[in-house]
C-alpha cells in the first residue's frame, strides 16, 4: 500500500501509470553494480522514481578525481567509502525506499549470492571482466541485465533479457584492453539515465526495451544511433551449439 | 560502387563518423576497412594489430548482421553495403 506521502511524492508520475504501476516500482528490488559515473544517475533516478529496494555495490573510496562525473558524491565525501556516501544521499533523496549498500569487490564466486533475489541487475561497472560475471549471473537467474558503458563523449546501452535477446557476450565476445578512460560527466549522465529508464519500463511492463538493439550515443555529434544485434548460437555464455570452442 | 562505413566511439574520433568508399571489384571486407583506415595511422592501429589482423575486440557488422572478424577476409563487399565498425566502450 502506498502512503499518503508516497502518493503526493509520486503524483506526477502516477498520472502515467497509476497505483498499479507505482506499486510495481515499490515492490521491485534492483541491484546496481557500481556507485561511480554510471551508478550515480542510475541510483538517483531509480530512488526518486520509488524503486522500493535498491542494493548498490562498490569497493572504492571517493577520490577528488571522481567528482567531475560521480554525482552521488560531493567534495566533503573525499576519503569516504562510496557505498557509505551513496547510501546517505539515496536515503536523503527518498526516505520511503530501502537502500542496501555492499562495500565489496564482486567476482564470479560471490556475485550470485550478492545479487540475491534482486529482480534485475544494472551494469554500472568500468571493466568487461566484471560485466561478463554480471552477464553470467543474469543468465543463471533468468533476470535482466541493463548494460551501459561510456568513454569520452561516447556511450552505449542495451538491455539483456535471458532467453529472449542477445547476451553481453553475444554482442561483445572479447573484452577491450584496460585503460584509464577519459570522460566528461554528462556522458554517464546520459547513458545512466537511459539505463534507469530501461529499468522503469521493465518493472512497469511499458514500452519497448532495448533488447537486441545497441543504443550508441555520440555526444560530440549529439547523435544517437542504433545497431541491431542478435543472439549468437555459438556464444560462450548463452549459446546452444555445443561446437563453440569457448563454451564451458 | 559505393559503400557506407560507419565508425563508432574511439574509431570515430580517429577515422570520422561516416565514410563512403569506392572499393575495387572483388574487394573483401578486411581490404575495404584497411583501405579506409589507412588514412590515419592511429586509427589503423586501433583496429588492426602489427600483423594486419583485426584486434580481437573489434566488432564488424555488415547490413545489420555480425561478421566474425576472422571471416571478414572471405566476405566480398557489394554496392550499397552498410558497414559498422566499433570497439566495446568499457568505462563506467
Amino acid at each position: 500500500m502506498l502512503s499518503e506521502r508516497e502518493r503526493e511524492r509520486y503524483k506526477r508520475q502516477m498520472m502515467l501509470f497509476g497505483d498499479v504501476g507505482q506499486e510495481r516500482l515499490k515492490n521491485a528490488h534492483i541491484f546496481i553494480a557500481g556507485a561511480g559515473g554510471l551508478g550515480s544517475p542510475i541510483a538517483i533516478y531509480l530512488a526518486v522514481a520509488g524503486i522500493g529496494e535498491l542494493t548498490i555495490l562498490d569497493m572504492d573510496v571517493v577520490d577528488q578525481s571522481n567528482l567531475n562525473r560521480q554525482i552521488l558524491h560531493n567534495d566533503c565525501d573525499i576519503g569516504k567509502k562510496k557505498t557509505a556516501s551513496a547510501e546517505e544521499k539515496l536515503r536523503a533523496i527518498n526516505p520511503d525506499i530501502r537502500v542496501n549498500a555492499i562495500d565489496q569487490k564482486i567476482d564470479e564466486i560471490n556475485a550470485s549470492r550478492l545479487i540475491g533475489n534482486a529482480r534485475g541487475i544494472v551494469d554500472a561497472m568500468d571493466n568487461f571482466p566484471t560485466r561478463y560475471t554480471l552477464n553470467d549471473v543474469a543468465l543463471e537467474k533468468g533476470i535482466p541485465l541493463f548494460h551501459g558503458a561510456i568513454r569520452g563523449f561516447h556511450g552505449q546501452a542495451t538491455t539483456i533479457l535471458p532467453g529472449k535477446s542477445a547476451c553481453l557476450k553475444c554482442i561483445f565476445p572479447k573484452a577491450p584492453p584496460k585503460e584509464v578512460f577519459p570522460v566528461v560527466g554528462v556522458t554517464p549522465g546520459i547513458i545512466g539515465t537511459v539505463q534507469a529508464n530501461e529499468v522503469l519500463k521493465y518493472v512497469l511492463g511499458k514500452g519497448n526495451l532495448l533488447t537486441n538493439r545497441l543504443f550508441m550515443w555520440d555526444g560530440l555529434e549529439s547523435r544517437a544511433e542504433e545497431i541491431c544485434i542478435e543472439a549468437n548460437p555459438c556464444c560462450a555464455a548463452c549459446g546452444t551449439k555445443e561446437s563453440s570452442p569457448e563454451r564451458k | 560502387m559505393s559503400i557506407k562505413i560507419r565508425f563508432f566511439a574511439r574509431f570515430r574520433e580517429l577515422l570520422g563518423t561516416e565514410v563512403s568508399a569506392e572499393p575495387t571489384p572483388g574487394m573483401n571486407l578486411t581490404g575495404l576497412i584497411k583501405q579506409v583506415a589507412a588514412k590515419n595511422k592511429e586509427g589503423y592501429d586501433a583496429i588492426f594489430d602489427e600483423h594486419g589482423a583485426f584486434r580481437e575486440f573489434v566488432i564488424l557488422m555488415r547490413n545489420t548482421k555480425r561478421v566474425d572478424s576472422e571471416e571478414a577476409g572471405n566476405v566480398l563487399v557489394a554496392d550499397g553495403d552498410d558497414i559498422a565498425v566499433f570497439p566495446p566502450v568499457a568505462g563506467g
